[in-house]
């Protein structure tokens, strides 16, 4: 019950970085999504943007911080792509400012709670991506929950590596 | 009201974003009178945002993929120094080859503008292609287009091909100054005229959502079998005639439709792992100036070497080369007739029809009396063979048909 109360100052506390911070690492986030998948193809069920999103939202603790970030990734990531620009924005918009606001509520320097977190999300932004692709616009599109299955299980795994590492960056009071 | 935008400001800010980007979205997409949808192509030239996209995320990328190239260079180019000189022998070898090769398959592609210059038809060959690197991706499994490092500044426009020497990989997309989008032939989006080799049979390629080949709405038919090569058909305006495109891997039946099946194609190019590829830039109706210099070379070759040429004919016509022979056993240097001509069976009682008989007209003087141009009934008993009966040496044995008197 710990894990989820907000009692602790703990749970309010604000992650800050240096400058330097804010601007490489969700650009290293976007030049290694576009770069990896030459690599790893055609295992890469990953999404390094939407990872990001979410560790700068929960850290941060701002959701609109989180929507502006969210927006920010998923439009450059729809302007990489050839398809219309704004579907990603929107879903990582939305889960940008969810993270955020369940930020607030929980205990998010626990694994687990990362890991559910991660796992929720990519869900969520697959789901948001099919929904605004196939009612919204009305535009073909053709759709494998498994493979959505598949990048959430990887955005979590990457976000037990990568979140301690980027724990390491943030300022300390 | 400033009490409410502070108190739910960040719902407000989030519902402004989506409100926004949805009024983007409406603004791209057109709603056809079909009731479809469809993306509005970016014909005016490239979207600011894309060109921003692209202007901060390439140099990045391109220097991480210049260091990978780099590291796995020096470390392959040792390995490969060490059977070089090996491979340099082999190589000389098939160049060799390959020239009296081309030089008899120009021929026949000259013999074929020379038709088609009767039919009024012309066929375009690759007349300038511009070799490219690419280095990297969308980022996203539902969009399978990649980053090339030539754009306008090397001549590339949009929808231009782009090959491999294995097969076609797709078309230039969206032109940037130094690199290109290139959108590839496994993309549901993309769509390539495509014929199968041997059966003839025309569909449309495309890709699926898992990045696979395949061909679309065609007629169910039983002679499509596995491992047909498929080819370019050349009516899409876009990829020249005749490229290889890859090879059937199995037909399925089409989900929607009745009667109709969809083929699956296994790529000829490494779609998943391409590095270097080359963009056709223009295709012209004759051959390219290179193309004519390989060509004189090759002529030359094959002119000076006719021993060669004719040890490659002998490799390519069947049955002339045993591979379970030694050399000198070979049935090419077999001099001994298997099949020697036989005699005909003499006849008991030889006449004219027999073979060998040769016909002798019967010296046939005119008759006076006669009119010019009709024989006499002594004539015609002078002649008794029927047109067409008689042996081809009897008939060439005949005489001359007779002139009409003026």
């Amino acid at each position: 019950m710990a894990l989820l109360s907000a009692d602790s100052r703990r749970d309010f506390e604000i992650h800050r970085y240096p400058l330097l911070v804010y601007a490489l690492v969700p650009l290293a986030a976007l030049v290694l999504q576009a770069w990896l998948p030459r690599v790893t193809s055609p295992y890469d069920w990953f999404d390094l943007p939407l990872v990001v999103t979410v560790y700068f939202a929960l850290g941060r603790r701002n959701p609109i911080q989180g929507t502006l970030m969210g927006a920010a990734m998923g439009l450059f990531e729809d302007a990489l792509s050839h398809h219309a620009i704004g579907i990603n924005g929107i879903a990582k918009a939305v889960v940008g400012f969810l993270a955020a606001s369940v930020g607030i509520r929980v205990e998010v320097d626990n694994q687990i709670i990362r890991l559910l977190m991660n796992f929720g999300l990519s869900l969520l932004s697959s789901a948001i991506y099919l929904f605004v692709t196939r009612f919204l616009l009305n535009l073909p599109i053709e759709w494998s929950w498994l493979t959505e299955l598949l990048r959430a299980i990887g955005n979590s795994l990457i976000a037990l590596m990568l979140f301690p590492l980027l724990d390491r960056l943030h300022v300390r009071d | 009201m400033e009490s409410f935008l502070s108190r739910y400001r960040n719902l407000v800010v989030l519902l402004a974003i989506l409100v926004a980007q949805i009024i983007g979205l409406a603004m791209q997409v057109r709603r056809t009178s079909a009731g479809h949808s469809t993306l509005d192509a970016d014909d005016q030239g490239v979207r600011l945002i894309r060109l921003w996209a692209n202007a901060v995320i390439s140099p990045p990328e391109r220097l991480i993929h210049a260091t990978k190239l780099g590291v796995v260079g020096t470390w392959s180019n040792y390995f490969d120094l060490l059977h070089v000189r090996q491979q340099n022998k082999e190589l000389q070898q098939t160049i060799g080859r390959l020239r009296l090769e081309q030089a008899a398959l120009m021929e026949d592609a000259r013999q074929g503008q020379r038709l088609q210059a009767l039919l009024g038809f012309q066929e375009k060959y690759i007349y300038a292609t511009v070799a490219a690197q690419a280095y990297g991706s969308s980022g996203s499994d539902r969009s399978h287009v990649f980053y090339i490092d030539k754009g306008a500044r090397d001549g590339l426009k949009p929808d231009m091909a782009v090959i491999t020497a294995d097969g076609i990989v797709g078309k230039v997309r969206d032109v940037f100054p130094h690199t290109a989008q290139v959108l590839g032939v496994n993309d549901p989006t993309s769509g390539a005229g495509v014929i199968l080799e041997t059966t003839r049979i025309r569909g449309i390629l495309k890709g699926d959502a898992a990045g696979q080949l395949e061909i679309v709405g065609v007629t169910e038919d039983q002679r499509i079998k596995a491992g047909e090569s498929v080819l370019t058909a050349g009516g899409d305006l876009i990829f020249p005639r005749g490229l290889a495109v890859g090879a059937v891997e199995k037909v399925v039946r089409d989900p929607d439709r009745d009667g109709l099946i969809d083929i699956i194609v296994k790529p000829a190019a490494h779609l998943d792992r391409l590095d270097e590829v080359l963009v056709i830039t223009s295709t012209e109706p004759r051959f390219s100036p290179q193309q004519q210099q390989d060509l004189a070379a090759s002529e030359q070759a094959a002119a000076s070497d006719p021993v060669k040429a004719s040890a490659i004919m002998a490799e390519t016509l069947p049955g002339l080369l045993d591979p379970n022979l030694p050399a000198d056993q070979q049935p090419l240097h077999d001099t001994s007739n298997p099949n020697p001509a036989s005699r005909p069976p003499q006849p008991l009682q030889p006449d004219k029809y027999s073979p060998g008989h040769a016909y002798t007209p019967p010296n046939v003087e005119p008759d006076p009396n006669s009119n010019a141009g009709v024989e006499s009934p002594k004539s015609q008993s002078a002649h008794p063979i029927p047109d067409g009966a008689g042996p081809p040496a009897s008939k060439a044995a005949q005489p001359p048909p007779r002139q009409k008197d003026q």
